[in-house]
């Protein structure tokens, strides 16, 4: 295979994204489904090549540098399978919505920039695609419903500051370096590169939807076209997030152990893990309660990566393909829930489990793998983090297993709330979502299962190569996890279970099934505030820029009046005191030119 | 036959008088404006059979020295347009017969006096000289015989007698000093003397005169009054080409080629053009009278010419004689603008103007052109010869004066917007309604002036490289 190949990935669905503005509307579907295909295709074709292709770029400077290997075969492959799924599903859901050329075009140039960013050998390159997928993201969302720019641009101000910091941090890190080749980085961790670190890791998690760059996401759930929240933030973005994060973390940074940055990562792992999953808890709307999910998860993947152990790197990039896949089912489950009875408040909905059986079943398999219930895949994703994080620190471990305890109990409300539940009148005509619906989730279900029951497949292929020596010939394939772990895991999911059962009967209904913690004496309080977006860094940004530019706002207005009142009044004051003082009175007139001579002359004396 | 400048004008007097004055009214007019044409053809070209045939006759009668140099070459250029546009105004502006002839036969002693202003290479001759110009404009100034006018050329005459008695006892210690008069004795008999009292003196009375004659702060009393009362012509030719013969370039000249610009000098004429650049320009900020704000605009930008004559380098000196030029064209212009509007209307206060664009377009198009270019806005000339005079200054390491001439444009342009904004643009004020377009003379002056200034502007690095 000709190393040029690797620009195939890119260029085409580049060049096709691009003519989809243009395309007529009915060649639309088509090119994108097999655009989507073609990418998939490639991606199978490449996965376990190991490939270099670059050339001089910018003048010379700078190399255009691809580099495809175990990892980042890896990534393309499952960002190819997702994009191909979502575009089944969007032919169908998308059917009748307006400016489908963007969302179409969206997706494909989507997919050219993220083959280019996991392909990406040199650090420019790689924020040159990172940038792309940016401005893809505020189409993507601008393109929702009425009103969603602005949605659009939190996302983007959010993630574009974050973007901002990781160029910084590629700055920093050529600096220390001396290079932008990803490969032949490899710096060891004094102040300077830590610094570097967080930079880049400000990027990287960002990206995933860590907390605290989130807020985007669950509003962005409300606003966006559903497919756009299957594909980035529950997949796409999470894979190109970790993947970066994985890569600094593994390859350029040397990372040991007890460095105070493993530290910080668990930390902000378990913190997004807890806060995301307390507010997922509470939600009322189908995609805002999956939308916290997608943020809480990202948590367990930085937290078992920031262990640096094998087992927990293991675990969390298992975690992300685990992720995307279930995550992404769930939010097709949702859209096909919306797509069928028109809305996702749960307020709303019920009972729909015999009118839409198959949709109903892959919501409860993709709810049972997020949950961690065994033999699902997340199952073992969560107990190789777990496993981890014990070793790091019983509190990391007590973080992820009480989020683990919340997201059992917020899918239980969310599933008792759409499927279970009684009967809803206005939803009786509701029928079973059409095909090319149900097969993404189908097949994304049944994944998840074989991923579950089968786990070698994805870590012997997938995941273990990745990591390569460092496991030092260890393998965590099959049901190898600690015993004492497990039973504490299922206990903890039967604890979720029997609250949800004892408070759906005190309350008499599944979606109040968490009221008792919504409103818990201090909880109630804080989760109101959090309602109102008072914990939102981007609402206390806007708060900050507005005292910022109010000052700017008196600076302006005071500098106007120095340019417009103070200025001109001065000059027609003095203006108009000259004009008294020509009386045109001539006597007047010959003493000033006498006086003026007589300082002449005094002027000259010397 | 350079004595000729002088000559002809001399002679024509005689001869045209002898005409009757319905005959000669038109008859001096073809006359005087083929004797300024043919000034002007007789710079830009420098045709050889002119400058180098030596007047053989003449000699043997008088012995009239001269010397010609850039400067005399630009001076006699500017005399040559300035009475041509000046003529034409006449032509527009005065009505009766009398008042004609006499004016031209005013113009034409003025001719003699400017003329021989810039030639001479004497400091008596020059005096001599400036006193004819300025008998023959305080005549012009008082010819309408109106109490304005009338009080206008008092005070130009009070004010002069002044700067004279001034100029007379500094040539005459200049006298005992050198024993000589001629520019070239007095300079070396100056820098021979040393610094004493004496010189010291005698310097600084000539260069008080002359700030009298060129109008500078705290000098410049007469002036305002004496161009707003005068006749639309004789404004144009005071404003366009007077002053400046006779103060500007007079004082140009001394101080470079007899005095010496020392650094005391130097100072003094920086500080004096710094002060008038300000005192004018916000004194023309408030005045409601067109050609009242005319004369405290010259007033500011003569400032420019002597920040320029007092920063002394070469480029200095080119900004300064460029700016000089310039100023004749503009300020002429402008002068011009406002007779065709006061030809129309009547008035010159500005506050019974408005809107006159619609009515009078040649007249407010050219005032555009006028007022941006003496305000210094590129491409026009005035830009151009304002920011060598400023990049002089900067080079020269007078960075204060710099940027203070720099932000004294702003100013300039600031009232002279609101000159243009209350006169000309905007709705047409109630009763203007019938107002026209002025005579063709006026509309003629007006466009080559404007184009002047336009073309000069685009062809500037030819201008400067003029010789």
């Amino acid at each position: 295979m000709k190393p040029s190949v690797l620009l195939l990935p890119i260029l085409i669905p580049a060049i096709f994204g691009a003519l989809m503005f243009i395309l007529p509307r009915k060649a639309r579907h088509t090119v994108a489904f097999l655009v989507a295909g073609i990418n998939l295709a490639l991606a199978i074709a490449l996965f376990r090549n190991n490939l270099i292709y670059s050339f001089p770029w910018f003048a010379g400077k700078i190399e255009f540098a691809l580099r495809l290997y175990q990892f980042s075969g890896f990534i393309m492959l499952s960002a190819a399978f997702f994009a191909f799924l979502i575009v089944i599903y969007s032919l169908n859901f998308m059917k009748g919505k307006n400016l489908q050329n963007q969302f179409y075009a969206y997706i494909l140039l989507c997919i050219a920039m993220a083959n280019g960013a996991v392909l990406a050998d040199n650090l420019l390159l790689l924020l040159f695609f990172w940038e792309g997928l940016l401005l893809i993201l505020f189409g993507f969302i601008a393109i929702g419903r009425p009103g969603a720019f602005k949605t659009a641009t939190k996302a983007f101000i959010i993630v574009g500051i974050s973007d901002l910091c990781m160029m910084i941090g590629i700055a920093l890190t050529w600096m220390q370096a001396g290079t932008l080749t990803i490969s032949k980085i490899n710096l060891a961790l004094t102040p300077m590169a830590g610094f570097a670190f967080i930079m880049l890791m400000i990027g990287a998690i960002s990206k995933a939807g860590s907390m605290p760059f989130h807020s985007w996401i669950p509003d962005a759930a409300d606003d966006a076209p559903l497919p756009f929240m299957a594909f980035l933030p529950a997949s796409l973005e999470k894979l190109l997030g970790i993947y970066f994060l994985t890569r600094i973390s593994l390859d350029m940074f040397k990372l040991a152990i007890g460095s105070w940055i493993s530290i910080l990562l668990m930390a902000i792992g378990a913190i997004t893990i807890i806060l995301a999953v307390m507010m997922a808890l509470v939600q009322k709307d189908y995609k805002r309660l999956l939308s916290y999910h997608a943020i809480s998860q990202v948590g367990y993947m930085i937290l078992g990566i920031g262990t640096c152990v094998p087992v927990g790197i293991v675990g969390g990039l298992f975690h992300m393909i685990n992720n995307a896949l279930y995550k992404s089912g769930l939010f097709l489950t949702g859209g096909a829930v919306e797509k069928q009875t028109g809305t996702t408040d749960l307020h709303s909905l019920g009972g729909l489990r015999f009118k839409m059986p198959i949709t109903c079943a892959c919501f409860l398999i993709t709810a049972a793998s997020i949950s961690g219930m065994p033999p699902f895949n997340g199952f073992f994703s969560k107990e190789l983090i777990y496993d981890a994080a014990l070793s790091r620190g019983m509190i990391f471990y007590l973080a992820a297993v009480v989020g683990s305890f919340f997201t059992a109990a917020s899918f239980l409300k969310l599933g008792h709330a759409a499927f279970f539940g009684k009967e809803r009148n206005e939803l009786k005509a509701v029928k079973e979502a059409p095909l090319s619906l149900l097969v993404p989730m189908i097949v994304i279900a049944l994944t998840c299962v074989i991923f579950g029951i089968f786990n070698y497949l994805p870590l012997n292929h997938f995941i273990q190569p990745v990591l390569g020596a460092r496991l030092e010939g260890h393998s965590y394939a099959g049901f190898h996890v600690n015993i004492v772990l497990t039973l504490i895991t299922i206990l903890v999911l039967a604890g979720a279970f029997i609250h949800h059962i004892f408070m759906a009967k005190l309350k008499g209904e599944g979606l109040k099934a968490a009221d008792d913690i919504r409103y818990a004496p201090v909880l109630s309080q804080t989760y109101d505030l959090a309602q109102k977006r008072f914990f939102d860094p981007y609402e206390i940004g806007l708060k900050g820029m507005n005292v910022f530019s109010r000052i700017l706002w008196a600076a302006d207005k005071g500098i106007d009046w120095v340019y417009n009142s103070f200025v001109p009044g001065v000059s027609y004051g003095v203006s108009k005191g000259i004009r008294r003082m020509h009386t045109g009175y001539y006597p007047v007139y010959i003493s000033w030119a006498l006086v003026g001579m007589f300082a002449v002359l005094y002027f000259l004396r010397k | 036959m350079v004595p000729l400048f002088v000559l002809i004008p001399f002679f024509s007097i005689i001869i045209l008088n002898l005409f009757p004055k319905k005959l000669m009214q038109h008859l001096s007019f073809v006359w005087l404006g083929f004797l300024s044409l043919a000034q002007v053809y007789l710079v830009a070209a420098r045709p050889v059979w002119f400058w180098d045939t030596k007047l053989e006759l003449w000699n043997l009668l008088f012995s009239f020295r001269y010397s010609v140099d850039v400067i005399t070459l630009v001076m006699l250029l500017c005399i040559g347009i300035v009475v041509f546009i000046s003529l034409l105004a006449s032509r527009a502006m005065i009505s009766d017969v009398h008042q004609r002839v006499n004016f031209k036969n005013l113009l034409l002693v003025s001719l003699i006096g400017m003329n021989a202003t810039v030639l001479v290479t004497d400091v008596f001759s020059l005096y001599v000289f400036i006193e004819i110009t300025a008998v023959s404009s305080y005549i012009m100034i008082a010819m309408n015989k109106d109490r304005l006018g009338l009080e206008g050329a008092f005070k130009y005459l009070i004010l002069s007698a002044i700067a004279t008695v001034m100029m007379l006892v500094a040539i005459s210690l200049l006298l005992l000093l050198t024993g000589n008069t001629s520019f070239e004795a007095v300079g070396a008999g100056l820098a021979g003397a040393g610094n004493s009292l004496f010189v010291r003196v005698s310097i600084g009375l000539f260069l008080c005169g002359l700030f009298i004659k060129s109008g500078l702060v705290p000098f410049h009393g007469w002036l305002p009054d004496a161009y707003s009362a005068a006749p639309a012509p004789a404004s144009i030719l005071l404003a366009g080409i007077v002053t400046k013969v006779s103060g500007v370039y007079v004082l140009m000249r001394l101080a470079i080629s007899v005095f010496g610009l020392t650094p005391s000098v130097q100072a003094l004429l920086m500080f004096i053009g710094a002060v008038s650049i300000i005192i004018g320009a916000v004194a023309a900020l408030t005045q409601t009278d067109f050609k009242r704000m005319l004369a405290y605009s010259s007033i500011s930008q003569i400032g420019y010419i002597i920040l320029g004559v007092g920063c002394g380098t070469k480029l200095a000196l080119i900004g300064a004689v460029f700016h000089l030029f310039n100023h004749a064209i503009f300020k002429s212009l402008l002068f011009v603008n406002a007779a065709s509007v006061e030809k129309e209307l009547g008035t010159t206060d500005m506050d019974k103007m408005g809107g006159l664009t619609q009515r009078m377009p040649v007249t407010g198009i050219t005032s555009v052109i006028g007022l941006l270019s003496t305000a210094g806005i590129p491409p026009l000339s005035g830009f151009w010869s304002k920011f060598i005079i400023i990049i002089a200054l900067w080079q020269a390491g007078n960075f204060g004066y710099a940027a203070f001439a720099l932000l004294a444009s702003i100013i300039t342009l600031a009232y002279f917007l609101s000159m243009q904004r209350k006169v000309f643009f905007g709705k047409l004020r109630s009763g203007l309604e019938n107002i026209k377009e002025s005579s063709m003379g006026l509309i003629v002056s007006q466009a080559v002036l404007a184009i002047i200034t336009l073309v000069v502007g685009l062809i500037f690095p030819l201008v400067i490289s003029w010789r």
